[in-house]
C-alpha cells in the first residue's frame, strides 16, 4: 500500500513536473549578478580539511583562506610579513622565536585570537603525527606570558622557523571551538583526536573565508567570513569545483563555468584563443627529478660515483623541457626550487655525451649496462612522467644505458622504494613553506634523511657528501642573512655533487583566468590566495 | 515463476557474502602500500607516524581479525572509513551512488529506445541504405572512445554552440537541492525549485547521450540480428499468411522476440556502467561511483574498493532479478514455466 507521505510526494513531483516544463526550455547559466561566486576549477586531491591532518595543495588553498597564520609571505613569494603576528624577534641562536598578535584578531565567531590558542595549534600540529607535523619537529616548548603574546623554544636552531609558520599547515584553530568537537593537542592527540570528520563540514578559523560545504569529489564552497579582522574579501563566495581534466578545465574557463584555472598543461594553454581569458605564464616552485639508488637490490652494476655522473651527464636537459612541457619550464640545478635560498648561481646541468662515455669507459662500462626504471604512472604539474622517463631512456641508449621503464601506481611504488629500492625512479616534489631546509632535510644524503636512506647510505661505501652537508646544515640553521644563504649554497653544491637526485625540469605554472578576475597570484606558501581575489 | 524469484532473492545475503569476502581477500593480497593513502610521501620513512597511521586505521592488525571485524560491521551497516576521503563509505556511496543512478538511468533510457528504434528500422530494411547508416552508427557507438567523444561533444555544444552546459551535474554557481533521493532532477523538482530542474535535465543531456551511444551500438546491432533471425521462423510466415501487415509482424511478432536478449544485454550494461562509467564521469566532472571506484583503486583504499564491490555485485544482481521479471513479462513461456 502507499503510504499517504509517499503520495504527497509523487503528487507534488508529477504536479512540479508538468509547471516545470511549461515555464520553458533549458535555461543556461544565471546571469551575472553584481557579487557573483568565483569558481575555481581543479583537481582536488583533499586528503583532510584539519590543518594538522590536511596535506596537499588544494588544503593549502583552503587553509591559507581560512586559516590565518602568525606570519604570510609577501608578494615577491621571499619576504615574510605579518598577519596575526604584528611583529616577532627571534634569539641570536635561532632557539627563542616571540611573537605579538594583533590585538584586533578575531575568529570568525567573533572570540579574540589568544597566545593559548596559538600554543594549542602548534602543540597538536606536533602530536597529531600527522603528514605536515614534521614542520613542527624542532618544536620543544611554548610559552604564553599574557593573552596576545606567545615565545616558541625550539629544540636546536632552527632558522627557518619563521618561515614555516607562513605554511598554511600552521594556521590557528580556534581552541574552544575544536575542543568541543573532539580535537585535542595532548602528547596523545594521534589516537585521541576525533575531530578529523568535524573539520570535513566546520572550519574553526579566522581567516578571511568560512567553510560553507564540502562535498567529496565534488566541490567545495567557502563564504567569506563575515567578521573578519583584517581586509576584508572583495567576493563573498568562493566554490573550487572538482574537474579532473585539463582540457575540460580550459573548456570551463571559456564557457565561464569557471573563472580560474591552475591546473592546465602549456599544450592545452595553447590551445586558448578566447580573448575573455587571459594566460600567463610563471616560474613554479614544482620540479620533477630522477633518483639513481646505488643501495637498490636490482641493480645489475654498482652505481658508483662516475656512473651516476655518466647517467647525469647523457640527459639532453633543454630536449627535456621542449619535450615534456613545450619549452615552458626552467632548467634546475639541485633538488632545491630556483630562487629558494642558496640557489643563486648555481652551475646549470648541461649535456655532455663525450664525458658520459669516458666516465663509462673508465668504469669498465663502455658496452653499456642495463638498469630498472619503477615509477608512479601520473602527470604532475602538466609533465606526463611516463613521457618524461621514455626522453631519459632514449638520452641514454646514447651511451649504451638501457633503461627497462615499468610505470605503475603510487601504492606500489612506495611499496617498493621503501623496500628493497628502485635502482632508478623518477617523482616530483613541491615546497610546503618558503626555505631551503625542508629540501636538504629530504633530498640530501645526510643518514638517516629519506632519500639517503633509499638510496642506501649506510649500505654502500662512499656514498654521497652527507657529512659535509649535515654539518653545513647545521651552519644554515644557526645562522641568518648572508651566512645562512652562504651555507645553502655549499650544501646546493654537496647535493648537485652527490649526483643520486637528478632535477630534469621546473614546469612552469598555467594561471588561466577570465577576464577581470584580479589577484590570481602564485604563492610558495599557500598556493593561491583567495582572499586577495576580486572582479573589476 | 514466483518460487524461482523467491529463491534467487533468499539467495542474496549468501551472494553478497561471497562477494565481500573475495573483494575482502583479493584487496588484501593485492600489491602496493595502503598507507599510500594514509600518509605523505615525506612521512613514509618516520617509523612514528607509520606506527601511529597503522594503529588508527587497524593496519597494524591480523587479516582474519581485520575480516572478522569488517563483517561485524557491514551488518551495522558500517563499511568502514575511506583512507582516501577520511570518511565514511557509506555516506561516500550514498552521496555518489544517485549521481551514478541518475546519469546511468537517462543513458541507459536514450540508448534502448533509440537502439532499439535503429534496429528495427535496420532489419526491415536490411541491406538497403538506412541499414549501413545504421550499422555505421551501431559500430562508432561501440568503438568511439568515450573520453575523445566526451570531449567533443563539449566542445562543440557547450563551448561553440553554447546550446547546452558544460561539465556538472548543476552550473558551476548553482548550490545543490536538498538532499532526498539524491537524484537532482527529483530533488529539486520536490522543492518546486523548476530553474533547478531545468538546469539538471539540461546537464544530463551530453553525459547521458554519449554513455548511451554505446548502448545503443550494442542494442541496435542486437535487435537487428534478432529480429532478422525471428523473422526468417515458421511462425512470422504463418503470421503473414493469414494476412498480418507489415510492420504488425515486424513489430508484434519480430521484435517482441527479438526484446528478449535485448532485455538481458540492457540489465547487464545498466549493471556494469553503475560502477563503469568512469570515462564519461571523469570528462563531464560527474561525481560519481566510477571515478571513486577509480580513485580508489590507484591509492589502495581497501574499505572504499570493497564498498564499490558491494554496490557492483548488489547491481548486478537486482539486475539479474529485474531481467527474469521482465523475460516473464515479455515472454509467456517464461511466465508459464513452459518450453
Amino acid at each position: 500500500m502507499t503510504s499517504p507521505i509517499r503520495r504527497t510526494a509523487l503528487a507534488r513531483l508529477l504536479l512540479a513536473t508538468a509547471l516545470a516544463a511549461s515555464v520553458g526550455g533549458f535555461a543556461g547559466p544565471a546571469a551575472a549578478a553584481e557579487d557573483t561566486p568565483i569558481v575555481v576549477a581543479r583537481n582536488m586531491d583533499v586528503n583532510s580539511l584539519d590543518p594538522a591532518r590536511g596535506f596537499c595543495d588544494t588544503c593549502q588553498i583552503y587553509l591559507t583562506a581560512v586559516y590565518d597564520t602568525l606570519l604570510t609571505l609577501g608578494d615577491d613569494n621571499k619576504t615574510l610579513v605579518p598577519k596575526l603576528a604584528t611583529s616577532w624577534e627571534a634569539n641570536d641562536d635561532q632557539t627563542a622565536f616571540t611573537f605579538h598578535i594583533a590585538p584586533n584578531a578575531t575568529f570568525a565567531d567573533g572570540s579574540p585570537v589568544t597566545s593559548e590558542d596559538v600554543a594549542w595549534t602548534l602543540q597538536r600540529l606536533k602530536n597529531i603525527k600527522g603528514d605536515p607535523s614534521f614542520l613542527m619537529d624542532s618544536l620543544a616548548s611554548i610559552e604564553t606570558p599574557d593573552d596576545k603574546t606567545v615565545v616558541i623554544h625550539t629544540s636546536e636552531p632552527n632558522s627557518e622557523f619563521l618561515g614555516i609558520l607562513a605554511a598554511s599547515y600552521t594556521g590557528i584553530i580556534n581552541k574552544k571551538l575544536a575542543e568541543a568537537n573532539g580535537a585535542t593537542a595532548g602528547e596523545d592527540a594521534a589516537t585521541a583526536d576525533q575531530a578529523d570528520t568535524w573539520f570535513f563540514a566546520n572550519s574553526a578559523g579566522g581567516g578571511a573565508y568560512e567553510l560553507d560545504s564540502y562535498r567529496t569529489g565534488d566541490e567545495l564552497r567557502l563564504k567569506a567570513n563575515p567578521n573578519y579582522w583584517d581586509k576584508k574579501p572583495a567576493i563573498s563566495e568562493v566554490i573550487i569545483k572538482q574537474v579532473e581534466d585539463a582540457v575540460t578545465q580550459a573548456q570551463m574557463l571559456q564557457t565561464g563555468d569557471a573563472d580560474i584555472a591552475m591546473q592546465i598543461d602549456p599544450d592545452t594553454a595553447a590551445t586558448i584563443s578566447d580573448p575573455e581569458i587571459v594566460v600567463d605564464t610563471v616560474p613554479s616552485f614544482n620540479f620533477l627529478y630522477i633518483a639513481v639508488s646505488p643501495g637498490a637490490k636490482g641493480n645489475s652494476v654498482p652505481l658508483t660515483k662516475p656512473v651516476r655522473e655518466a647517467i647525469a651527464d647523457a640527459i639532453d636537459y633543454e630536449g627535456m623541457i621542449d619535450f615534456t612541457v613545450g619549452g615552458k619550464g626552467k632548467l634546475q640545478p639541485v633538488a632545491i626550487p630556483n630562487g629558494f635560498p642558496g640557489t643563486d648561481d648555481l652551475p646549470m646541468p648541461k649535456q655532455d655525451l663525450d664525458k658520459a662515455k669516458s666516465l663509462l669507459a673508465e668504469a669498465g662500462l663502455s658496452d653499456g649496462f642495463t638498469i630498472e626504471a619503477h615509477y608512479p604512472a601520473v602527470n604532475a604539474y602538466g609533465v606526463d612522467i611516463s613521457l618524461m622517463m621514455q626522453k631519459v631512456q632514449q638520452d641514454l641508449s646514447r651511451v649504451n644505458i638501457s633503461l627497462n621503464l615499468t610505470p605503475t601506481t603510487f601504492a606500489v611504488w612506495r611499496e617498493e622504494v621503501g623496500g628493497d629500492g628502485i635502482p632508478m625512479t623518477a617523482v616530483y616534489y613541491a615546497p610546503d613553506y618558503f626555505g631551503s631546509a625542508q629540501y636538504v632535510q629530504y633530498f640530501s644524503m645526510i643518514p638517516g634523511q629519506p632519500w639517503a636512506k633509499r638510496a642506501g647510505v649506510g649500505k654502500v661505501e662512499d656514498l654521497g657528501n652527507g657529512e659535509k652537508e649535515a654539518e653545513l646544515l647545521k651552519k644554515a640553521m644557526a645562522s641568518s642573512g648572508d651566512a645562512m644563504v652562504g651555507a645553502y649554497h655549499d650544501i646546493a653544491l654537496q647535493m648537485i655533487d652527490d649526483k643520486v637526485i637528478i632535477p630534469l625540469v621546473s614546469p612552469d605554472l598555467v594561471l588561466a583566468s577570465r577576464k577581470g578576475i584580479e589577484g590570481v597570484r602564485y604563492s610558495a606558501c599557500c598556493n593561491l590566495a583567495l582572499g586577495q581575489l576580486s572582479r573589476d | 515463476m514466483t518460487r524461482t524469484l523467491i529463491r534467487r532473492i533468499l539467495m542474496m545475503p549468501f551472494l553478497v557474502l561471497g562477494i565481500v569476502t573475495v573483494a575482502f581477500m583479493l584487496s588484501q593480497i593485492t600489491r602496493g602500500d595502503p598507507l599510500a593513502a594514509l600518509i605523505g610521501e615525506r612521512q613514509m620513512g618516520n617509523p612514528t607516524i607509520v606506527a601511529a597511521a597503522k594503529a588508527k586505521w587497524g593496519l597494524d592488525r591480523s587479516l582474519p581479525e581485520r575480516y572478522a571485524i569488517y563483517l561485524g560491521n557491514l551488518v551495522q551497516g558500517d563499511m568502514g572509513t575511506s583512507f582516501r576521503t577520511r570518511q565514511p563509505v557509506a555516506s561516500d556511496l550514498s552521496r555518489r551512488l544517485p549521481a551514478t543512478l541518475e546519469l546511468v538511468v537517462a543513458a541507459v533510457l536514450i540508448g534502448g529506445v533509440t537502439g532499439v528504434f535503429l534496429g528495427v528500422l535496420a532489419a526491415k530494411y536490411r541491406d538497403t541504405i538506412v541499414d549501413t547508416v545504421v550499422r555505421l552508427l551501431a559500430l562508432t557507438g561501440s568503438s568511439v572512445p568515450m573520453f575523445w567523444l566526451g570531449l567533443l561533444v563539449l566542445f562543440i555544444f557547450s563551448v561553440r554552440l553554447g546550446i547546452l552546459p558544460g561539465p556538472g551535474r548543476l552550473d558551476t554557481r548553482t548550490a545543490a537541492p536538498e538532499f532526498v533521493t539524491g537524484f537532482f532532477t527529483i530533488d529539486s523538482l520536490l522543492a518546486g525549485q523548476f530553474a533547478k530542474f531545468r538546469e539538471a535535465l539540461a546537464h544530463l543531456v551530453l553525459p547521458a547521450s554519449v554513455l548511451g551511444w554505446t548502448v545503443t551500438g550494442i542494442v541496435a546491432r542486437l535487435v537487428r540480428a534478432s529480429m532478422i533471425d525471428v523473422m526468417s521462423q515458421d511462425f512470422v510466415l504463418a503470421a503473414r499468411a493469414k494476412g498480418a501487415g507489415a510492420w504488425r509482424v515486424l513489430l508484434n511478432h519480430g521484435l517482441r522476440n527479438a526484446l528478449i536478449p535485448t532485455l538481458t544485454i540492457l540489465g547487464f550494461t545498466f549493471a556494469y556502467l553503475i560502477t563503469g562509467a568512469v570515462l564519461t564521469e571523469t570528462i563531464f566532472s560527474w561525481p560519481g561511483i566510477g571515478s571513486y571506484a577509480v580513485d580508489a583503486a590507484r591509492s589502495l583504499d581497501y574499505p572504499a574498493i570493497i564498498g564499490v564491490t558491494i554496490v557492483g555485485g548488489f547491481a548486478f544482481l537486482i539486475a539479474n532479478l529485474l531481467t527474469d521479471i521482465a523475460y516473464a513479462i515479455v515472454d509467456p513461456r517464461v511466465r508459464t514455466g513452459g518450453a
